[in-house]
């Protein structure tokens, strides 16, 4: 393939005019089209870090899952040592599964093809009638093992990259890091998944919740307006106004990442005061946290807090804490202040990958996160409140994967394709005052930037040369 | 078939088929397909008793010996009770519930019915098959939701009341876009 024909398409499209840099549009094609999806596959899924899982799924040795890296089925499974291995559930010998189970626990990972057996991290050991030497004599048994992604563990998320010799999660990260801390490393014991994701297939192109993903606000008005209506938001304060209107929620921080990442960091001043009926600023950091602890912890909890974070990082915690957004390309996190009936709040912690499966599939997988050392019933309602309202059956999610599939159906118009995508709200605000986080921040009603830098690092991977 | 019980230690008796009692029930699943199909949801919500649990467990594709992992109930699809339900009866009444509004066609074919009585109690262990077929908008395809339901169903002075559900579905990775339907 030529240098040229790498960068674009086979009608001739550059792939870098399907983002217009000055009027910050995205081509609408971009969300069903095989070939871009096709190159998706090799320059963002084959290079970025991936998350698969959490460590807490495959607690003991020989645990393993199955899961995917783009297209690719993989085994996370971890070794007699404790160290969490990928490697691409693909037998070197003539391609069968070397797992067909999506969990399980083995020391000997054995094709049922022709019984070539592999350990937990990959290693080839041999195959069936050693003396016959099955395997041959061109290749070594240190040649014939697993191909093996590059993996890393963040506040025990399992995260995976092709990219062997590519940045750190930790570059990979940058300066979000600072806030995705705030979320997935707040505990002393940590975090820990309620049990196996859900998993469904939506007939949408991964990119429609990918791009909603890196933090849009603003769809939260009208598409769950019900939350307003008949939901959880629809108990106002006093002088909160009245109605159904979301518009008041929508206003905080926005962080946005020269890697896509992005978070939506929401004021919490009306529940703190609906809680106190004091003032926000009246009461301390400490004050405001033990009023309305981090979602899904308690005001006991609160005090680990100090072992984990700085005072800026506390202080972001107590006023707008990161509470929606994403993680390149393909994650979405919810870490939720779910009002209750009674006035009282209940977390509500989950995240998401939306696992591509075609130009015009995806698989929405849907983990429910609990800090370990949340008390039993607490953890009960944040898990019974998270499914109700997020995942399979969630009541405000159930409308995203309801929508995305049009959105894919449009882009395959002869017409439809030709529109574009717009992002074109942006801010000019900058910083809140006296925000003491790093990133590029913005303050006030939501806005298209954060999603706009998520389209701008896809269109730097899909048009780097290497 | 430990992986699918749902029963309790307490011991039930079978209940024949095409006995009046059977016939009965059989009008109770009848009529509960029938409003959910139609969209008749408060009606259906008088068919459920207070203490109600509804539960979609995860399935799981897993070698035979590890049968008892295929359902998984520390996460599930639906975790409810009857006020959670009665919550998602008043979103799809609502103006904004877009996941079914314009609905799906939904069709709810219920087969395979086998009902027990517990003893020294007016409540019934009744499993069934359900085969939902689900169209939406110019779909030229159903999203086919079958599966098995564990239900107890409870004689009280106002009829026969849903008290528990669970809901064995058949496929590890879900081939429909969301559960805003009942099943």
């Amino acid at each position: 393939m030529t240098k040229k024909a790498q960068n674009q398409l086979s009608d001739g499209t550059m792939i870098s005019d399907l983002i217009d840099l000055e009027t910050r549009e995205v081509q609408l094609r971009t969300l069903a089209d095989r070939e871009i999806y096709d190159l998706e596959q090799e320059r963002l899924f084959g290079k970025t870090w991936l998350l698969l899982g959490h460590e807490t799924e495959i607690p003991n040795a020989g645990d393993f899952i199955q899961r995917y890296m783009g297209d690719d089925s993989v085994l996370v499974a971890r070794a007699k040592d404790g160290e969490v291995h990928v490697s691409l559930n693909v037998c070197p010998h003539r391609g069968m599964k070397i797992t067909t189970s999506e969990s399980g626990n083995t020391q000997v990972h054995t094709c049922i093809y022709h019984g070539w057996a592999f350990k937990s991290d990959g290693q080839f050991l041999g195959s069936p009638v050693a003396d016959q030497c099955m395997h041959g004599k061109i290749k070594s048994k240190e040649e014939l093992g697993l191909t093996k992604a590059r993996v890393t563990l963040y506040g025990g998320l399992i995260f995976a990259t092709w990219n062997i010799d590519g940045p750190s999660f930790e570059d990979f990260l940058g300066d979000a890091k600072w806030y995705y801390d705030m979320l997935f490393c707040r505990t002393d014991a940590g975090l820990e998944v309620a049990g196996p994701p859900q998993r469904f297939i939506v007939r949408a192109n991964w990119k429609t919740a990918g791009e909603q993903s890196a933090a849009d606000g603003f769809h939260t008005l009208t598409l769950h307006r019900w939350l307003g209506e008949v939901g959880n938001y629809s108990k106002k304060g006093e002088g909160e106004g009245k109605g159904s209107d979301l518009t008041e929620e929508m206003f905080g921080a926005e962080v946005s990442s020269p890697h896509g990442h992005a978070l939506r960091c929401i004021d919490l001043s009306r529940k703190i005061r609906r809680l106190t009926g004091k003032d926000p600023s009246e009461l301390s950091v400490e004050e405001r946290l033990r009023t309305l602890p981090p979602p899904g912890m308690t005001a006991e909890m609160v005090d680990q807090l100090k072992n984990h974070f700085s005072d800026e990082q506390l202080e972001v915690m107590a006023w707008m804490p990161p509470q929606v957004g994403g993680m390149f390309p393909n994650i979405i996190f919810a870490f939720l202040y779910i009002p209750q009936p009674d006035g009282t709040v209940v977390g509500s912690l989950a995240l998401h990958t939306y696992v591509p499966k075609g130009p015009d599939k995806l698989e929405f997988t849907n983990w429910i996160l609990v800090e370990k050392g949340t008390p039993p019933e607490l953890k009960e309602n944040m898990i019974m409140q998270t499914t109700q309202l997020l995942g399979t059956s969630g009541m405000v999610e159930q409308d995203d994967s309801d929508t995305w599939p049009h959105m894919t159906l449009s882009a395959k118009g002869a017409q439809g394709k030709k529109l574009t995508l717009k992002y074109q709200a942006m801010y000019e605000t900058g910083k809140p005052e006296g925000w003491p986080g790093p990133g590029i921040v913005n303050e006030g009603f939501t806005k298209d930037d954060t999603q706009w830098h998520w389209w701008l690092y896809w269109h730097e991977l899909m048009t780097s040369e290497s | 078939m430990s992986a699918h019980n749902i029963t309790t230690d307490e011991q039930s008796v079978p209940i024949a088929i095409g006995s009046e009692t059977y016939n009965e029930m059989l009008q109770f699943y009848y009529t509960e397909a029938s409003l959910l199909d139609n969209i008749r949801l408060e009606e259906w919500g008088q068919m459920l008793a207070e203490d109600l649990k509804y539960g979609v467990p995860i399935r799981q594709t897993r070698m035979v010996k590890d049968t008892d992992a295929t359902v998984v109930r520390s996460v599930q699809h639906y975790h409810d009770d009857y006020r959670s339900i009665m919550g998602r009866i008043l979103r799809l009444s609502g103006k904004s519930a877009w996941a079914e509004d314009p609905p799906s066609r939904v069709r709810r074919f219920v087969s395979n019915i086998q009902v027990s009585k517990r003893e020294n109690s007016d409540e019934f262990e009744v499993v069934s098959y359900l085969l939902i077929t689900r169209n939406r908008f110019d779909d030229d395809f159903f999203d086919l939701i079958p599966c098995e339901r564990h239900d107890l169903v409870r004689k009280t002075e106002t009829g026969l009341k849903l008290a528990k559900r669970e809901v064995i579905l058949d496929q590890a990775l879900l081939g429909t876009p969301n559960l805003a339907i009942f099943l």
